[in-house]
């Protein structure tokens, strides 16, 4: 096996809040060989999109890492200095915006803050940033990239603007590309343009990429393997086929059985997934899935669970699952 | 039997732009003659990406958007006035999108769930009974009356969003996107819910989504809108199993499938709703259509009726017969 591109190791990170601190990453483990495709699935709350901005160190500054380290390309980048890490960013991983509108400014031009993202780019003129700037947009799928870089974000539509984004973020070539929900806030028709379009620029430029989404569906056409978050801990691990077809954490088979879209009939009732998420300011001391799980035995409430290796690549969190 | 709810050939126009931009003050057609019928009881899907004109024909309806024609009538008598809309809106009510940022933020869950009351002038004995009876109906304990919006989970206000929408017992409930921004799980608990009040009160649903894996488990009949006309209506089960229109047919397609085994290798649908300032000529639709000819260029397709409650706007329907 090669050498993972980014690796995430016991990774602990609290956010400082009024009264005390949340426990938002609990002890995570995760690796993305090059090239490789991988979702991070879970519900609101359960810390995945804090896990993919801890990997290129954008937490807020609130954010306090406990233990752990993330390595890019086999670097620390948490001890690296605050220059170094701006390099990074951008140019070794990037990331892409649920909301594409925030993620440019509204007063500069698609244009103007294509070339200037390109400042890592050295002995590159301006014109030639704008040219490749230029073949990106079109490469992304804009129909007119000449007319798109003289706009503002505003003047673009959702889909475009999210297009521009996807441009933006793979102009210096990273070898991760990271996307947080980067089609929660399309229509259906557009999800699917983008989905198709992640996928070919993944074959053409090879970049590992990162998908954060509470959409199963988004996973299952895009991804190579999937980790399952639950209140701060990756709870099941899984090539994308057995995930979807053999779960064995009961938090992964509870969350695909009340996906309307696995159910084909008409039934007018869902499964649901019964009570609350825990109070991560103080997370239970057995397994955090425990009160809402259906196999929990005394053991899952006191003890935490062991991380559990049930085949190649393949791990749960969980004292019932059989390995 | 006459529908709950009868809207025949309404149009929605607006002024575009302002005296000082170019060519503005031109009238936009927004919704064209949609006519729809909702049976008491019955539930209905709006589904259509957005710029469709859901959210313009459900305020349509609520007569918080001005018709330049067609009829609406409700319970059988015609709706024409700013009175008769009041008096449409003591029985029916809106779940609007953004349940949270619905809620005025000063009021709290007690007041906003009895406040339905007051719009209405009608005195309610006991508000604090009332209020936590409501809040019972959703499944939130009463102590949540005197949580404000902002120390409520998503799901928590979605609740109270129903709640709001019930107190006046009305005949037909609009859910406006009644699960964006929903996790699955508590998206089912939302649905179940609205399930369960429908079969206790005999309520009607009309639910605006581009949801469609949603729609197909709470609707019974479905609308497609496109560009401000309806091109598709029929009864659920028949629209998934044999979709005529092509845009229902792609819109079906669009879904992302949560089975890796079923990864689609080419898209349904290709480009964007166009902007309708520059409405295309002919079908809307045979700018972004696989199946478009010559005719679907120059001349726009009439509704036609295909079976019992199945009608397609479309010059060439899919046939779904086998070798056809």
């Amino acid at each position: 096996m090669t050498d993972p591109v980014l690796s995430v190791e016991n990774l602990s990170l609290r956010y400082r809040v009024p009264g005390g601190s949340l426990q938002v990453l609990r002890d995570v483990s995760l690796s993305v060989q090059p090239g490789e495709v991988l979702g991070i699935a879970g519900e609101s709350g359960c810390g995945k999109s804090t896990l993919a901005a801890a990997m290129i160190d954008l937490t807020g500054a609130n954010a306090e890492r406990t233990a752990g380290t993330i390595r890019l390309s086999g670097r620390d980048i948490l001890s690296l200095g605050q220059a170094d890490r701006r390099r990074m960013r951008g140019r070794d991983v990037a990331m892409v915006f649920q909301d594409p509108m925030t993620a440019f400014s509204p007063v500069l031009t698609m244009g103007s803050q294509l070339v200037d993202f390109q400042c890592n780019l050295d002995g590159v003129s301006r014109r030639e940033k704008s040219d490749r700037a230029r073949a990106m947009l079109a490469r992304v799928g804009l129909s007119d990239p000449d007319l798109a870089m003289t706009r503002f974000p505003h003047e673009l539509s959702g889909g475009m603007r999210q297009r521009a984004a996807i441009a933006a973020a793979l102009l210096m070539r990273p070898a991760v590309l990271i996307a947080d929900e980067p089609t929660t806030a399309l229509d259906v028709t557009m999800e699917a343009q983008i989905i198709h379009l992640l996928r070919e620029l993944q074959a053409d430029y090879g970049c590992a990429i990162v998908i954060v989404t509470h959409h199963l569906g988004v996973i299952a056409e895009l991804c190579d393997r999937v980790a399952v978050m639950y209140a701060g801990q990756v709870v099941e691990e899984a090539p994308v086929d057995a995930l979807y077809h053999d779960p064995r954490h009961p938090y992964t088979r509870a969350l695909l059985a009340c996906d309307p879209a696995r159910i084909e009939e008409h039934t007018g009732r869902l499964p649901a997934i019964g009570g609350r998420l825990p109070d991560l300011t103080a997370p239970p001391p057995g397994c955090a899935f425990a009160p809402r799980c259906p196999l929990a035995s005394d053991r899952c409430r006191t003890l935490p669970p062991p991380r559990v290796t049930i085949g190649p690549g393949r791990a749960a969190l969980c004292h019932e699952v059989a390995p | 039997m006459t529908p709950l709810l009868s809207i025949a050939g309404i149009c929605v126009d607006l002024q575009s732009g302002g005296w000082l931009s170019p060519g503005g003050g031109a009238r936009v057609n927004i919704l064209s003659d949609i006519s729809l019928d909702l049976a008491g009881g019955e539930t209905l899907g709006l589904v259509g990406e957005s710029g469709s004109g859901k959210t313009t024909l459900a305020r349509a309806v609520l007569g918080l958007q001005p018709t330049s024609a067609g009829t609406i009538r409700f319970k059988g008598a015609d709706l024409c006035g700013p009175a008769d809309f009041h008096a449409i809106r003591r029985s029916t009510a809106l779940m609007f999108q953004d349940a949270a940022a619905s809620l005025s933020p000063r009021m709290t869950v007690g007041q906003a769930v009895i406040e339905p009351f007051a719009i209405h002038h009608e005195s309610v004995a006991d508000r604090r009974a009332k209020a936590a009876e409501l809040l019972a109906e959703v499944g939130l304990p009463p102590e949540m009356a005197a949580r404000f919006p902002h120390e409520l989970s998503g799901g928590q206000a979605r609740r109270v969003g129903v709640a709001r929408a019930l107190a006046l017992k009305p005949a037909l409930v609009i859910a406006d996107e009644p699960t964006a921004g929903l996790d699955v799980s508590v998206q089912a608990e939302i649905l179940n819910l609205m399930a369960d009040l429908k079969d206790r009160h005999g309520l009607s649903y009309l639910i605006i989504t581009h949801n469609l894996a949603l729609v197909r488990h709470v609707a019974d009949r479905i609308a497609v809108l496109y560009l401000g006309r309806l091109v598709e209506t029929g009864p659920t089960r028949q629209i998934f199993a044999a979709p005529r229109h092509p845009y229902t047919r792609s819109l079906i397609a669009a879904e992302p499938k949560p089975d890796p085994r079923r990864r689609r290798r080419d898209l349904a649908i290709k480009g964007e709703i166009p902007s309708i300032l520059r409405r295309p000529q002919g079908c809307e639709f045979h700018t972004r259509c696989p199946v478009a000819k010559d005719i679907c260029r120059s001349a726009a397709p009439a509704l036609q009726a295909l079976g019992p409650g199945h009608s397609v706007r479309c010059h060439f329907p899919e046939t779904h017969d086998k070798g056809g």
